[in-house]
């Protein structure tokens, strides 16, 4: 057996134990859009969570995953990191001083230094995430042991996760909403044990960040189909 | 890698046993604002300036946070944004040399935590209700002003301190964002600009000025004084407050409650 064949071997392996190990996954992913969209080169986006003052429970490395799986590949999209962009217009987008609503933008824009900041960064649409991911059921029992001669586990237990998330498009060179993005997975992982432990994983919140991402960039920079 | 799943180990357990919280002073963007053209001082009381709270969550958890030289680094470089001319005073220093159009004074009324074992929540939540009293050049309390501030964290790492750390961090920057937002709406601080010194003759009198409606109209350019005659350090004598909480909804606040730690 060559070195590459058996490269290709264990990740053939890999691959069907990545398989075989998740939970199960069902998902749905939709736009709704409310004008035209299309991105030109140089400009960015923005992801950004709504505020917490208004009870939304974003996770920061959802809105990480966004911005990386945005940025990543050959249609990656220019996109300016969170923290750096509220840094850069403090404190218009404070959680207590970001924009609810699109009808906010005229005002914020004539804010001292706020429409130069936002060019400067080239920005053309912001992205609002709103959602989380919650434990809504589960069950089972599971025990484990260990002793001088060894351990072990016996026993089953399941849980799942729904992630829900929507995201909000608006457009900052009409001042207007384009439209929203929504994902909404449900995971149910298993955990059998026989001895050993065997998880079985279904990652919701990943599968949610992959789909919302794929879409949202579909969203931004195609054009709407006639 | 035996003291590494040691360490992590003994990380864990004393995730659920409080911690010790100490702040570095926290520095703040500079705003997109433009000051307002008064002359003010700020005077940073002593216990402003080293806070510590304590707190035993659920009679299990001791928690002691030390806020350190946070706020006093956080009120210096705010008001050094919000105003054209600003004079950083101790808490013993003097101010009736100075030439000046207000001076104020900020204080911690109160501050409350809450952690994942309060809540059954992922998150680090933390409240600070700060007061700022500001005194006109006559050395009389213009306007008392309580605003409370909340920022939240979620759980990262393997112990509360820095999800915490981060939830004062930012509950700190959204008392700078609504100070930015509301001072003036809220005190009308801007109304002093260049406002006569007036002697403060009797308690009665000064009751008497600090119950009124802070003016809202700006008032004739007249020469500037050349001596302001402000209070001593420290809490100030006499019924001469004027409480600005009727204005708080106004203000924009939208605090969550439930911030108890019983």
């Amino acid at each position: 057996m060559t070195k590459a064949t058996y490269r290709s071997g264990t990740m053939l392996t890999a691959g069907f134990a990545a398989l075989v190990l998740s939970g199960c996954i069902t998902s749905r992913v939709e736009d709704a859009r409310e004008g035209i969209t299309g991105i030109e080169a140089g400009e960015a986006i923005v992801i950004l969570a709504k505020s917490y003052h208004l009870g939304n429970e974003t996770e920061d490395k959802y809105i990480r995953c966004i911005e990386d799986a945005l940025s990543r590949g050959s249609r990656g999209l220019r996109v300016i990191p969170h923290r750096q962009f509220v840094d850069s217009l403090f404190p218009w987008f404070e959680p207590r001083t970001a924009p609810a609503e699109t009808a906010g933008l005229p005002k914020l824009m004539q804010r001292p230094g706020v429409a130069d900041r936002i060019a400067e960064q080239n920005v053309r649409y912001i992205v609002w995430l709103d959602g989380d991911t919650d434990r809504v059921a589960g069950g089972g029992s599971l025990s484990c042991a260990a002793g001088p001669g060894g351990g072990g586990c016996f026993g089953f237990a399941w849980w799942q996760n729904d992630a829900d998330y929507n995201a909000a498009v608006w457009d900052l060179k009409g001042l207007d909403s384009a439209g929203s993005v929504t994902a909404d997975v449900s995971g149910t992982s298993f955990l059998p044990a026989l001895v050993v432990p065997i998880p079985l994983i279904a990652r919701a919140r990943a599968a949610a960040c992959k789909g919302l991402a794929d879409q949202l960039r579909d969203f931004i920079v195609d054009e709407p189909e006639v | 890698m035996r003291s590494l799943v040691g360490g992590a180990l003994v990380a864990v357990f004393m995730a659920g046993c409080g911690a010790n919280v100490t702040l570095d002073p926290v520095t703040i963007p500079a705003p997109l604002i433009n000051p307002m053209p008064l002359s003010v001082a700020i005077r940073i009381p002593a216990e402003f300036e080293h806070y510590v709270h304590e707190d035993e969550v659920l009679g299990r958890e001791k928690w002691r946070i030390d806020l350190g030289r946070s706020n006093a680094a956080l009120f210096t470089q705010l008001f050094e944004f919000m105003f054209d001319d600003v004079t950083v005073l101790g808490p013993d220093d003097d101010a009736s040399a100075l030439s000046i159009d207000a001076l104020i004074e900020p204080s911690i009324d109160a501050f409350e935590f809450s952690v994942p074992s309060q809540s059954k929540t992922e998150a680090y939540a933390v409240w600070i209700r700060y007061r700022l009293k500001i005194y006109d050049s006559g050395g009389t309390v213009y306007a008392n002003w309580p605003l409370s501030a909340y920022g939240k964290s979620e759980r990262f790492g393997l112990t509360g301190d820095e999800p915490l750390k981060r939830a004062a961090i930012l509950a700190m920057r959204d008392a700078a964002a609504l100070m930015i937002m509301n001072l003036d709406k809220s005190t009308a601080i801007s109304a002093l600009k260049d406002r006569p010194a007036v002697t403060v003759a009797s308690s009665q009198s000064a009751g008497a000025a600090a119950q009124e409606e802070p003016p809202r109209e700006k008032r004739p350019q007249l020469p500037k004084r050349r001596e302001v005659a402000l209070p001593p350090p420290g809490p100030v004598a006499g019924p001469a407050v004027l409480s600005m909480d009727g204005n708080e909804d106004e203000s924009g606040e939208n605090i969550p409650e439930g911030s108890s730690n019983d």
